[in-house]
Formats: structure tokens, C-alpha cells, sequence
């Protein structure tokens, strides 16, 4: 079973003052090991509720989520999180944010040290590792909230519109880093975005979601990445990306809200 | 150079009015004594007091009991501050006492526990405790509370349990306002330890000033109220300003450089 993600029946509800609400419709979804899946859709569709749902942030009102063979019963290190706002501690240096969930794994200090150079180096920090996040761009903060993630080496990553509050032109550079890192480290990614090219871009498929209460209405399978990773340049003169971006692009227009 | 030397002495120049102004009142208008002592005689006598008299034992005294107040209120404060934060339970449970509690001033408190304790430090260091507790514990418990969730969402996905959360997401996230409660908590520490120092007490600068009062000694009085007033600007900029300026101000939480 090379599942690593299998979600069946989900379907969740949020209790308010005025009686539930609906968030999601019913999902099922199975995601493979090393697998990079992108989640599109409408806002309020639902599709940050399925990822704290597989987070382990909330319970699902109906249906069940197993990771590895394992039903999700709360977070967990095997299932790392980027979230889209800001959530690296302010309190800790750069060095200390990577190194933060290997501190909680009681990794020896050497170990921790040579992890965070390594990530360090990946993700363009050098020179920063002593700074605190407010003294980093906006871009910089959220390279150390992924590479803080990788540091922590959950086999499982969840990514809830990681990029969306940084500028275009950073992103553009963030999301080539994140689909190099993804090619050196082979780690199992379920990503939700709303920007079309983001999603087809990162992808080995691509989710469609419908509006609220979001169902899965399309699943798009996108040809795999060279070893080297995807670059915008070639992605853009791809005709064949362009193609899938376009029918994604149909896809969702056709949700509006 | 010459503008960090002028920021540096900033903090000074609303002393140095006050004092001119003392000064220059004296100057045109000449109070009795009785009413308002000069400059000069709130200094020889504070001299006086200090080599020969009193004083250094009186401050020893005021300062034991403040500390051992203000640190019992600090730290009964944030525990229990951490608690109710953390549990709604608990916190619906505590509120209608601590709100109960918290309007019964220091002063009423007093003649019971004369009673209870007998004159001394240990009525002090209970009236400090008692003003204390209540302020550090609700600004606590409001710190706690406005920690972002997904500071503790994002911990607890790497593998953080409960009290790994707490250390390293809730406690730093809280400082500014545990640190605001405990900057108001040693200002109100010391007029709940003036006040039982007025009754309650043979010895501290509460007596002094007590003394000063039964022996119409205006010069004693203002003396000893310019004291307290230097020994808590001296711990605010000394104590609490670096433990501030190393913590929330460094991980840039408050902002010490606005509107420079």
C-alpha cells in the first residue's frame, strides 16, 4: 500500500450560534508517497478545513483520515504544516526556528547544527541565521517557516497558501526553491492554493474544488518534473503546462463565488 | 554623537524642571516651612537621616518586604494567571472571586490582619502581595489569551506536546503583558507598602514618613517620598528596562524607536 494520505467519507460541519455550517461537502482523496498534490478553489470552498482535518487541528464530523496507515487522531511530527500567515516564533532566531521541532526530537546538538547549514543553505538564509523573523523581509520569514518544517523531516508536508502573503516577484523565486527542495528530499506535499499556475506549476495533479460546500470536481494529472525541478521560464513556453493550466483555469472560473 | 548624548539625558530634564520650579518658588513666595520645605532643607536633613540616623536601615526594610511582596505576587500571579489563560473552566471559575477580591482595598484588609499576623513585615509583604497578584494575574491571563493559536498549531505539528507549547509559544508570547503587569504591580507594590508601613510596622521609609508627619516635619515627609520615588524609577530602569530591552523589545514584540 503505497497510500500515504487516504481520506474517505470526509465531510465536516462547524457548530456556530446560529446552528452548523456547512464547510465541506463529502472528499474522498488519496495522495501517494512522494507525490506533489495542489488543492485549487474558490475561497470559503473548504479546502483549509481538509488540511487541518489531515493536520490533526480538528476532528472530521463524518468520515475518517488515515496517514501511513494510521488514523489521524491530533498533529503529529510524522505530518509537518507551512501555514499562509505568519507563524515562525517571533522569540527565536532563525537558527533556532529550523532547529525547533529537532530540539523537540531531542536530536543531538551536532546533528541539529549540520540539519540547519544544510536547509540554511538550501533556502538562501545564509548570513541571517542569527537575526530575529522581524528583522527579515516578508519572503525571508516564510523560507524559514518551510525550511523549518523540512528541519523537523516529517515524511508527510501540508502547505496552506504558503506564498500567498509575500510579493509576486518572490513567490515566483519561492516556488522554484520549494519545487528544488521537493526534488532533493522526495517528501509527500499536499499544498492548497487559489492562483491556477501556482498549483500547476508545483503539481504531479492537481485538485479541483467546488464552491462551498467544496467537493472534489476535478482531478488533473500533471507530467512529471525533471530532475532538476521546474523553472517559470520553461514552464511558461511549455505547451504542454499551458495546456492543463488553461483547462484548470476553466475548472475553477466556473466556481465563482 | 551629540544627539544620542541629548536622548541619552532626556529622561532627566523633567526632574531638572521640577527642581527649578521648587527652587524658583521658593525664591518669589517663601511658604512656611510647615507647608512645603525647601530644596535645601529636604537635603540636609535626608543627609542627616542617611549618615547617623535611620535611613539605610528603614530602605533595607521597605525594600525586603517589597521584593519578597512584589515577587510572591508575581509569581502566584502568573501561575495562576497561566492557569486560567489556558483553562476556561478554571478561568470562569476564578473570576467572580478575583473580581470580588480585587475591589476589597489594601486598606480594609489592614485591621483583620493586625490581627492575624501582628505588626510587622509579614502584614506588609501580605498588603503587597494582596495589590500584586491581582494585577500581574489579569494581565497574565490576557497575554496568554492573545497568543496567536497558529504559534501553537504550528509547535505542536512538530511534534510538541502541552508543556513544550507552553515553554516555548505561550510564556514568550505572553511577556509583554506580564511584564506590563508586573512594571504596574511594583508601582502599586509600593503604595500598599507605604500604607502598611504607616500602621502596621516599627521600621521602613512608610515609618519615616509617618514620624516625620507626627513631628510636623514637612522636610521628612517629601524627603522620604522623593526616595521612593527615586528607588522605583532606579528599579524600573535598572531591573526591569534591561530584562525588557533583551526580550520583548529584541524579538521585536514592542517597539522601543517609534516616533524617533
Amino acid at each position: 500500500m503505497a497510500e500515504k494520505i487516504e481520506v474517505s467519507g470526509f465531510r465536516h460541519f462547524f457548530q456556530t450560534e446560529g446552528g452548523p455550517v456547512q464547510a465541506t461537502g463529502t472528499i474522498d482523496l488519496s495522495i501517494r508517497a512522494g507525490e506533489f498534490v495542489t488543492l485549487v478553489g474558490p475561497s470559503g470552498c473548504g479546502k483549509t478545513t481538509l488540511l487541518k482535518a489531515i493536520a490533526g487541528f480538528i476532528t472530521p464530523s463524518e468520515g475518517s483520515i488515515v496517514c501511513d496507515g494510521k488514523p489521524v487522531k491530533g498533529p503529529g511530527r510524522d505530518r509537518g504544516v507551512v501555514f499562509q500567515e505568519l507563524a515562525i516564533l517571533p522569540w527565536r532566531t532563525v537558527r533556532r526556528n529550523i532547529a525547533h521541532g529537532l530540539e523537540i526530537a531531542r536530536v543531538p546538538r551536532v546533528q541539529r547544527d549540520a540539519t540547519v547549514t544544510r536547509l540554511v543553505g538550501l533556502m538562501g538564509l545564509v548570513g541571517f541565521e542569527d537575526r530575529y523573523p522581524h528583522e527579515l523581509s516578508g519572503g525571508m520569514r516564510q523560507r524559514v517557516a518551510v525550511a523549518r518544517t523540512w528541519a523537523a523531516d516529517p515524511e508527510i508536508i501540508l502547505m496552506d497558501e504558503p506564498f500567498a502573503a509575500v510579493d509576486a516577484m518572490t513567490r515566483l523565486t519561492l516556488q522554484e526553491e520549494l519545487g528544488r527542495l521537493c526534488v532533493a528530499t522526495r517528501k509527500t506535499v499536499f499544498f492548497i492554493t487559489h492562483s491556477v499556475e501556482e498549483a500547476v506549476f508545483l503539481a504531479d495533479r492537481v485538485l479541483v474544488m467546488t464552491k462551498r460546500p467544496g467537493t472534489i470536481k476535478a482531478v488533473l494529472d500533471v507530467p512529471r518534473r525533471e530532475a532538476g525541478g521546474r523553472d517559470w521560464d520553461s514552464f511558461t513556453s511549455d505547451p504542454v503546462m499551458q495546456k492543463i493550466a488553461g483547462e484548470v483555469m476553466h475548472l475553477v472560473h466556473a466556481e465563482r463565488v | 554623537m551629540m544627539h544620542r548624548l541629548i536622548w541619552r539625558c532626556l529622561p532627566a530634564v523633567p526632574a531638572v524642571i521640577a527642581l527649578l520650579a521648587w527652587w524658583a518658588w521658593f525664591a518669589i513666595d517663601r511658604p512656611p516651612p510647615s507647608v512645603m520645605p525647601s530644596a535645601t532643607d529636604v537635603v540636609v536633613t535626608m543627609w542627616q537621616l542617611a549618615f547617623g540616623g535611620r535611613l539605610a536601615g528603614d530602605i533595607l526594610a521597605s525594600l525586603a518586604r517589597l521584593l519578597s511582596g512584589v515577587g510572591l505576587g508575581i509569581v502566584t500571579g502568573m501561575i495562576a494567571g497561566f492557569v486560567a489563560g489556558l483553562n476556561r473552566p478554571v478561568a470562569s471559575f476564578l473570576n467572580p472571586l478575583v473580581v470580588f477580591f480585587n475591589a476589597i482595598s489594601g486598606i480594609v484588609w489592614l485591621p483583620l490582619v493586625i490581627g492575624w499576623l501582628g505588626i510587622g513585615s509579614a502584614l506588609a509583604i501580605f498588603l503587597i502581595w494582596n495589590t500584586v497578584f491581582f494585577i500581574v494575574f489579569q494581565n497574565t491571563v490576557l497575554g496568554v489569551q492573545l497568543v496567536a493559536e497558529v504559534l501553537e498549531l504550528s509547535v505542536r505539528s512538530l511534534g510538541g506536546g502541552r508543556w513544550e507549547t507552553i515553554r516555548s509559544v505561550t510564556l514568550p508570547g505572553a511577556l509583554p503583558y506580564i511584564l506590563s503587569g508586573i512594571r504596574s504591580g511594583l508601582g502599586f507594590g509600593w503604595r500598599a507598602l507605604i500604607a502598611a508601613e504607616l500602621v502596621g510596622a516599627t521600621t521602613g521609609l512608610g515609618q519615616l514618613i509617618f514620624s516625620g508627619a507626627e513631628y510636623h516635619r514637612a522636610d521628612i515627609i517629601v524627603g522620604g517620598c522623593l526616595l521612593i520615588g527615586a528607588i522605583a524609577m532606579a528599579m524600573d530602569r535598572w531591573l526591569l528596562l534591561p530584562i525588557e530591552r533583551r526580550t520583548v523589545m529584541r524579538w521585536g514584540l514592542v517597539t522601543s524607536g517609534r516616533g524617533r
